[in-house]
C-alpha cells in the first residue's frame, strides 16, 4: 500500500472506533468500550508506523507526498480539497499522537472503569484523536480549520465530562471560548493569506510565498501570521490565553495527560512548524511568536512555585515546558522544538498519570497540602514520578536534558536579543527544577498522610461521601461523577504497563538527539525543513558544550533548593512566604490574569451586554427593529392576501398593470 | 426541364432524426399512452404510467447519446444543445417523479389514465421544445404545447370544484399571459424583421437607438414569460392554482415550468436580446427584487402546505431571475444549477404532502404536519431537509445554489440585488422553520388531548431515559398506523429528492460541471 493509504487509515480507525463506540455505547459500557478504543488507537499507531516505513522507502526528494480523496468545491480561487499531506512533519506528529494516544486508552481502562459513562469516555476520546490527526494530516488551510474546531470541540466535551460538577461544565465553557477565540484567529489569518496566495493548499501557499506572492503585500502576510499566532497561543495555552488550561484539569487525569499535556496543547508547536514559510517571510510574526513562549515559560513556572493543587501544578509546567516549544519553532530551530514536542508528550503523559495514581490513593483529593509520605506505599508511582520529575527538570541523561538544551543552544545561536531569550530559558529551567521537586518531595517525602499510612496496610483510603476536589462540596453520585472506586498504578496492570512504557521512553529518547554523536530527528525531519533559512543555522561546539553544563547545574541546583526547602528544613516554606508575602499571594493569584481579562475583557462586556439587554434591546431592537421589520412584513403579507382575494378579474387587472408597468418603463427608457 | 422539376419536388428538407430523437420519444411516448388506452380498457391504469416512464427514460438516454453535438434542428429553429438537454434531464426527471407521484392519485383515475399521463408527456414535450426554442414561432409553439395539457390536467379532478376552479383560472389568466407574449413576439419580430434568435441578435448588432416597437416587444415578451415563471406581480394565478390543482399536478408545474421558462429566458435574453442587456437588465432586476419579497412576504401566514409552497415557489422564481439579470456565464451556470436543485427540493417537498393529503383528515394544512417527527420520521426527514434546503441553509445543495447565485450577482455588478437575496432567504426561514418546528416538536393534533409530559430531558448524559412519547394513546395510535401506511413510490421519490439535495450539498462538483457544461453554450457572453 502506498504511504498515503496508510495515512488514511490513521485516520479511519479512530473515526470507526468513535462511531462504533458512540453508537453502542449501550452495549458496550465498562469492559468492551475501552478494548474497542484502544485497539482502533493501536491500530492507527500501526499504521502510522506503516506509513512511517514507506515514507523513509521514498527518494528523500520525493517525501511530501499529497492525497486527495475528493474536491469539495474547486473553482477560480477557492480549492476546497479533502486532502491530506503526508511528510516527514505530519509522520512525526502522527507518531506522536497515535503512539502516546495507546497508552493513555490502555491507561484508561483501569483508571475510568467503575465510572458510568465509560463508553462515552471513550467515543469522546477516539474522537479527540481522530481530531488531532485531522489536524495533523490537513493539506491544506480548510481541512486545518476542521481539525482545530474538532479539536476544541472534543476537549470542551472532555473537560466537562463530569457534568454534575459546575467547576468542570464551567471549566469547559472557558476552554472553549478562549480555542473559540483562537479559532477566529486561525480563520481570519487565513483569509489574509488566501487573499494574496490564492490557494488553500499548504504547498501551493508557500510555492506562493517563495515565487514572491506576498512582496508587495508584506503587511498583509505579518497580520495573517499574527492571527495564525492568536491561535496556536489560544490552543497551546500561551499568554495571555493560558488561564483555560488550569482550570481544564478538571477534566479526568488521562483527559489532562492526553489533551492538555500530550498532544492538544502542542498544536500550536505543529502550526507554527508547518507554516515555517510563512513565518520566515514573516519574521516580525516569528520574533512575537518567540517572546510570547519566552514570557510564558517564565510566568507559568513563577505560577508553579506555589500552586498546591498537583494537578494544576503540572498544568502550568505543561504552559511552561510549551513556552519552549513555542519559542524555539518561532526562533527556527524546528526539530528542536519538535524534539522537545516529543520527549515532553512522554515524560509529561507519564507525570499525569502517575499524579492520578495518587488522585486514587487520596481518594480524589489534589490538594499537595494533604499529601506527604507516599514513597513507600507506591513505589511504583513513586519511581514513575522520579523518572518523569528528573526528565522535566533536564537532568542527563534523561530525555527532556536534550531536548530542552537543544533549543536553547538554538536559540542562543541566533545571538542579538535572542541572548535575552536565551538566559530565561535557563531562568525557566531552574524554576523547573524548582517546582517539580516540590511537589514530588511533598508528595511522597516526610511522614506518611493518614491515606499513605491505610495504604501501607494494604486498602485504599475511602472518603466517607465522594465530593469536588476543586470545591470540596458533595457529589452528585448518579451520573457525571469518577464513580465509587479509585484505583492506583501500583495494583492495576494496564496503568502499570503504560506508565512503564512511558517512563522507558522518557529515560531513554534522549539518544536520538545526543549532540555531536547522532542526530535522528533532524535528518528525518530534514524534507520538510529543506528550504528553510535557518536550516544551516548551529550553535557552536563550545556553545553547547556551556549550555550542556549549565542546564545540568541549573537543574540540580532547583532540585537542591527544593530539597532543602520542603525536606531538610520544611518550615522554610512557610517562613518565605510569611516573608514574601506580597510576591506569594501575586503568584498564588496567578499573576492576576484572569483577573485582568475579567477586568479588561469580561467586565466591560458584561455591562455593554446590560446595557443592550435592558434599554438597547427593547427599545431600538424589540420597538424598532424587530417592531418596525414584523410590522412591515405583516402588512406587507396582508396587502398581498388582500390582493390575493380569489376573484379572476383583479389578477387579469393587475397582470396588465403589471405589464404596463414593465412596457412604461422601456418606454422611459428608450427617450 | 422536367428532369429538373422531379429533383425540385424530391429535394425533401434535411431532418436530423437523431437530433430530435429525445423530443420524438416523448411524443411517441405520449401517442401510445393514448392508443394502449383504447386497446386496455382498465388495466391501462398500470401500463399507461410504464409506457410513459419507458418513454422518458428513453428520452434521457437519448439526450445522454446527443449530449455535447451541440446541433441546430428543423431550419435552425431549436437547438438540441448541452443547455436544452441539461435542462432536459431536469424536466425528464421531475416528470419521472411527477408520474410516479400520479400513480395513485384520483386525479389519474378521474381524469382516466391514458389522458392523463398523455397530456403529462405532451407538456413535457412542449417544455423541451421551449427550452431549446431558438425561433419566436417555436418559442410560441412550445409555450403554447406546454401550457394547453396544463389547463386540462389542472381540472383533471373534475368532481373537486377546487380543481375546476383551478383549471379555469389557469386558463383564463394564462390566456391573458400568451396573449401579451404573443404581441411581444410579434412587436419584436416587427423591429427586427427576424424571427430567429440569430437574426435578432444580428439586427441588434448595432444597438437598439431606443427603438419603441423592439422595446414594448421586449417588454410584453418579459411579462408573458414572466407570467409562466410565476414572477411578480404576474404570480397571482400561482397560489390560486396550485392549491386547487391535484397535488401531483401541482408538484409537475411547480418544478417542470419553472425549468422551461426559465430555460427559454435565459436563451432568449442572452442570445437574442443580449445586445439590449442594459436596458432589460435594471426591470428584470427590479422584478427579481419585487418577486422575492412578495413571494416571501406572502408565503408567511399560509397555512395550507401547498400555498406556502407556491409562495415559496414565487420567491425562488426570483432567486432565479437573478441568475438571468447578470447577462453572464456565470449566471446561467447559477441559474441552470439552481433550476436543478430547486427541482429535487420542491419534489421531495411535494412527495411529503401528497404522502400527508392520503393519510391525514387535516389535508395539506399544517395541523397535517405536527408531530411528524415522531410518528413517521420518515417522511418528516425528507420535508425537513427539502426546506432547510430552499432556505439554503449550508450542506444542502440549496446553499451551494444560492451562493453560486450570489457570486454570479456580485461578480455582474448587481451586488444589492445579492442583499435582497439574502434578506428574502432571511424572511423564509419564517415559514419554513414553522413547518419544521410543527413537524419535530409540535404534538400531534387530533381530537385526543396529548398527554403533556416533562418535555426537557435530563440534560444530556448517557443514563438519561427517552423521554415518554406524547399522545400515547390508542386513538392516537390508530392514526399512527394508519398514516405509516406509505406508499413505496411516494417514499422513494421523496427520498431519492432528499438525497440528492444533500449528495450535491455536500459534493456538488459534478452538478457544476454539468451547469458549466450548460453555461458554456452562450458564446455571445462572457
Amino acid at each position: 500500500m502506498s504511504t498515503t493509504t496508510w495515512a488514511w487509515l490513521v485516520l479511519a480507525f479512530p473515526l470507526a472506533g468513535t462511531i462504533l463506540i458512540g453508537l453502542g455505547h449501550k452495549r458496550l459500557a465498562r469492559g468492551p468500550a475501552g478494548a474497542i478504543g484502544t485497539l482502533a488507537i493501536l491500530l492507527a499507531f500501526a499504521s502510522a508506523v506503516a506509513s512511517l516505513i514507506s515514507l523513509q522507502g521514498q527518494d528523500e526528494h520525493h517525501r511530501q507526498l499529497t492525497s486527495s480523496l475528493w474536491d469539495y468545491a474547486v473553482s477560480g480561487s477557492i480549492d476546497a480539497r479533502l486532502a491530506i499531506l503526508v511528510d516527514p512533519l505530519s509522520v512525526f506528529m502522527m507518531l506522536v499522537v497515535t503512539g502516546v494516544s495507546t497508552l493513555i486508552h490502555l491507561y484508561s481502562i483501569s483508571y475510568m472503569k467503575s465510572d458510568r459513562g465509560n463508553a462515552r469516555y471513550f467515543a469522546y476520546l477516539n474522537f479527540f484523536v481522530f481530531s488531532m490527526l485531522v489536524l495533523v494530516l490537513a493539506a491544506n488551510f480548510l481541512l486545518l480549520i476542521v481539525g482545530w474546531a474538532f479539536v476544541g470541540a472534543a476537549s470542551y466535551l472532555l473537560i466537562s465530562f463530569w457534568y454534575r460538577r459546575d467547576t468542570a461544565t464551567k471549566a469547559g465553557i472557558k476552554a472553549f471560548v478562549i480555542n473559540v477565540v483562537g479559532d477566529v484567529g486561525l480563520v481570519l489569518g487565513t483569509f489574509f493569506i488566501l487573499r494574496y496566495s490564492g490557494t488553500l493548499d499548504f504547498l501551493g501557499t508557500f510555492e506562493a510565498v517563495r515565487a514572491g506572492a506576498f512582496d508587495a503585500h508584506e503587511g498583509a502576510l505579518v497580520a495573517g501570521c499574527l492571527l495564525l499566532l492568536v491561535g496556536a497561543f489560544a490552543k497551546s495555552a500561551q499568554l495571555p490565553f493560558h488561564t483555560w488550561l488550569p482550570d481544564a484539569m478538571e477534566g479526568p487525569t488521562p483527559v489532562s495527560s492526553l489533551i492538555h499535556a500530550a498532544t492538544m496543547v502542542t498544536a500550536g508547536v505543529y502550526l507554527i512548524s508547518r507554516m515555517f514559510p510563512l513565518f520566515e517571510a514573516a519574521p516580525a510574526a516569528a520574533n512575537v511568536g518567540a517572546i510570547v513562549g519566552c514570557a510564558t515559560l517564565l510566568v507559568a513556572g513563577t505560577i508553579a512555585l506555589t500552586q498546591t493543587d498537583i494537578k494544576r501544578v503540572i498544568a502550568y509546567s505543561t504552559m511552561s515546558q510549551i513556552g519552549y516549544m513555542i519559542m524555539g519553532v518561532s526562533a527556527g530551530a524546528y526539530a528542536a522544538g519538535l524534539f522537545h514536542l516529543m520527549t515532553h508528550a512522554f515524560f509529561k503523559a507519564l507525570l499525569f498519570m502517575a499524579a492520578g495514581s495518587i488522585i486514587g490513593a487520596m481518594a480524589g483529593a489534589q490538594s499537595l497540602d494533604k499529601m506527604s509520605g507516599f514513597k513507600r506505599a507506591m513505589p511504583f508511582t513513586f519511581g514513575c514520578f522520579v523518572v518523569g520529575g528528573l526528565a522535566l527538570s533536564g537532568v542527563p541523561p534523561f530525555s527532556g536534558f536534550f531536548s530542552k538544551d537543544e533549543i536553547l543552544a538554538m536559540v542562543g545561536a541566533r545571538e542579538g536579543w535572542f541572548t535575552v531569550l536565551y538566559v530565561v530559558g535557563y531562568i525557566g529551567a531552574f524554576l523547573t527544577g524548582i517546582y517539580t521537586w516540590r511537589m514530588i518531595f511533598r508528595a511522597f517525602f516526610n511522614r506518611p498522610c493518614p491515606e499513605a499510612v491505610e495504604l501501607e496496610h494494604g486498602h485504599i483510603a475511602h472518603a466517607e461521601y465522594p465530593t469536588n476536589p476543586a470545591n470540596g462540596e458533595r457529589e452528585d453520585t448518579e451520573v457525571g461523577f469518577p464513580g465509587p472506586e479509585h484505583v492506583i498504578a501500583d495494583r492495576e496492570q494496564p496503568m502499570k504497563i503504560a506508565m512503564g512504557l512511558l517512563a522507558i521512553g522518557a529515560t531513554i529518547l534522549g539518544v536520538l538527539q545526543i549532540p555531536f554523536v547522532t542526530h535522528v530527528i533532524t535528518d528525518f525531519l530534514e524534507p520538510t525543513f529543506a528550504d528553510s533559512k535557518y536550516v544551516h543555522l548551529h550553535a557552536s561546539d563550545g556553545m553547547i558544550w556551556f549550555g550542556m553544563i549549565l542546564g545540568t547545574v541549573v537543574a540540580l541546583a532547583g532540585i537542591a533548593i527544593a530539597y532543602h526547602i520542603w525536606v531538610r528544613k520544611p518550615g522554610t516554606a512557610a517562613a518565605l512566604q510569611a516573608r514574601f508575602g506580597w510576591l506569594h499571594r501575586f503568584l498564588v493569584n496567578k499573576w492576576y490574569f484572569d483577573e485582568l481579562i475579567d477586568f479588561l475583557i469580561v467586565r466591560p462586556w458584561a455591562a455593554a451586554g446590560t446595557f443592550f439587554r435592558t434599554w438597547f434591546e427593547p427599545r431600538v431592537v424589540d420597538g424598532l427593529f424587530i417592531g418596525g421589520a414584523t410590522g412591515i412584513v405583516r402588512a406587507g403579507s396582508a396587502v398581498v392576501r388582500t390582493l390575493q382575494s380569489g376573484f379572476l378579474r383583479y389578477y387579469a387587472a393587475l397582470l396588465l398593470l403589471g405589464g404596463g408597468a414593465v412596457v412604461l418603463y422601456f418606454l422611459i427608457a428608450s427617450s | 426541364m422536367t428532369s429538373a422539376l422531379v429533383t425540385a419536388a424530391v429535394r425533401t428538407p434535411h431532418i436530423d432524426v437523431a437530433g430530435l430523437s429525445p423530443l420524438i420519444a416523448l411524443a411517441v411516448g405520449g401517442m401510445l399512452a393514448l392508443l394502449v388506452g383504447i386497446f386496455l380498457g382498465r388495466s391501462a391504469r398500470n401500463v399507461t404510467p410504464l409506457i410513459s416512464l419507458l418513454a422518458i427514460a428513453a428520452s434521457i438516454g437519448l439526450s445522454i447519446w446527443q449530449f455535447g453535438e451541440g446541433k441546430s434542428v428543423v431550419a435552425d429553429a431549436l437547438a438540441i444543445d448541452d443547455l436544452t438537454l441539461t435542462l432536459n434531464f431536469v424536466l425528464c426527471a421531475t416528470g419521472i417523479a411527477a408520474i410516479l407521484l400520479s400513480w395513485r392519485s384520483r386525479a389519474a383515475s378521474v381524469a382516466g389514465h391514458p389522458e392523463y399521463y398523455a397530456l403529462m408527456m405532451l407538456s413535457l414535450l412542449g417544455m423541451l421544445v421551449l427550452v431549446g426554442s431558438q425561433n419566436l414561432v417555436t418559442l410560441f409553439i412550445g409555450f403554447e404545447l406546454l401550457s394547453i395539457p396544463l389547463y386540462v390536467l389542472c381540472a383533471a379532478e373534475f368532481r373537486k370544484e377546487g380543481s375546476l376552479e383551478s383549471g379555469l383560472k389557469y386558463l383564463i389568466v394564462g390566456s391573458v399571459g400568451s396573449a401579451t407574449l404573443l404581441y411581444g413576439l410579434a412587436l419584436i419580430y416587427g423591429a427586427t424583421g427576424s424571427t430567429d434568435f440569430a437574426g435578432i441578435d444580428r439586427a441588434l448588432a448595432g444597438g437598439i437607438n431606443g427603438d419603441v416597437l423592439l422595446l414594448s416587444g421586449i417588454g410584453l415578451t418579459l411579462v408573458g414569460l414572466a407570467f409562466k415563471a410565476s414572477v411578480a406581480p404576474f404570480h397571482q394565478w400561482t397560489p390560486d392554482v396550485y392549491e386547487g390543482a391535484p397535488t401531483p399536478v401541482t408538484a409537475f408545474m411547480a418544478v417542470a415550468t419553472k425549468v422551461a421558462a426559465f430555460g427559454v429566458l435565459l436563451r432568449l435574453f442572452d442570445t437574442a436580446l443580449v445586445n439590449a442587456q442594459l436596458d432589460w437588465a435594471p426591470i428584470v432586476a427590479a422584478l427579481a427584487a419585487i418577486t422575492i419579497v412578495v413571494g416571501n412576504v406572502g408565503a408567511l401566514s399560509q397555512v395550507s402546505l401547498k400555498r406556502m409552497l407556491a409562495y415559496s415557489g414565487v420567491a425562488q422564481a426570483g432567486y432565479l431571475l437573478c441568475g438571468l439579470v447578470v447577462g453572464t456565464q456565470l449566471g446561467v451556470k447559477a441559474t441552470v444549477f439552481y433550476l436543478a436543485v430547486y427541482c429535487a427540493m420542491n419534489v421531495a417537498a411535494f412527495a411529503v404532502v401528497i404522502a400527508r393529503e392520503r393519510a391525514s383528515e387535516y389535508g395539506d394544512e399544517l395541523p397535517a404536519f405536527a408531530g411528524l417527527g415522531r410518528s413517521n420520521p420518515l417522511m418528516a426527514w425528507p420535508m425537513t431537509i427539502a426546506l432547510l434546503g430552499l432556505a439554503g441553509i449550508p450542506a444542502t445543495a440549496g446553499f451551494i445554489g444560492k451562493f453560486y447565485l450570489i457570486d454570479a450577482l456580485v461578480d455582474g455588478g448587481y451586488a444589492w440585488l445579492g442583499i435582497v437575496l439574502v434578506v428574502g432567504s432571511m424572511i423564509s426561514l419564517g415559514y419554513y422553520l414553522r413547518v419544521i418546528a410543527a413537524m419535530w416538536m409540535g404534538e400531534r393534533s387530533g381530537d385526543v388531548t396529548p398527554v403533556r409530559t416533562a418535555a426537557p430531558a435530563p440534560a444530556g448524559g448517557s443514563a438519561g431515559t427517552p423521554p415518554v412519547m406524547a399522545g400515547g394513546s390508542q386513538e392516537a395510535d390508530a392514526e399512527l398506523a394508519r398514516s405509516s401506511k406509505l406508499e413505496p413510490e411516494v417514499v422513494g421519490v421523496a427520498w431519492i429528492a432528499t438525497a440528492v439535495v444533500l449528495f450535491f450539498g455536500i459534493i456538488p462538483s459534478p452538478l457544476f460541471e454539468l451547469a458549466g457544461k450548460a453555461g458554456s453554450v452562450f458564446t455571445g457572453i462572457f
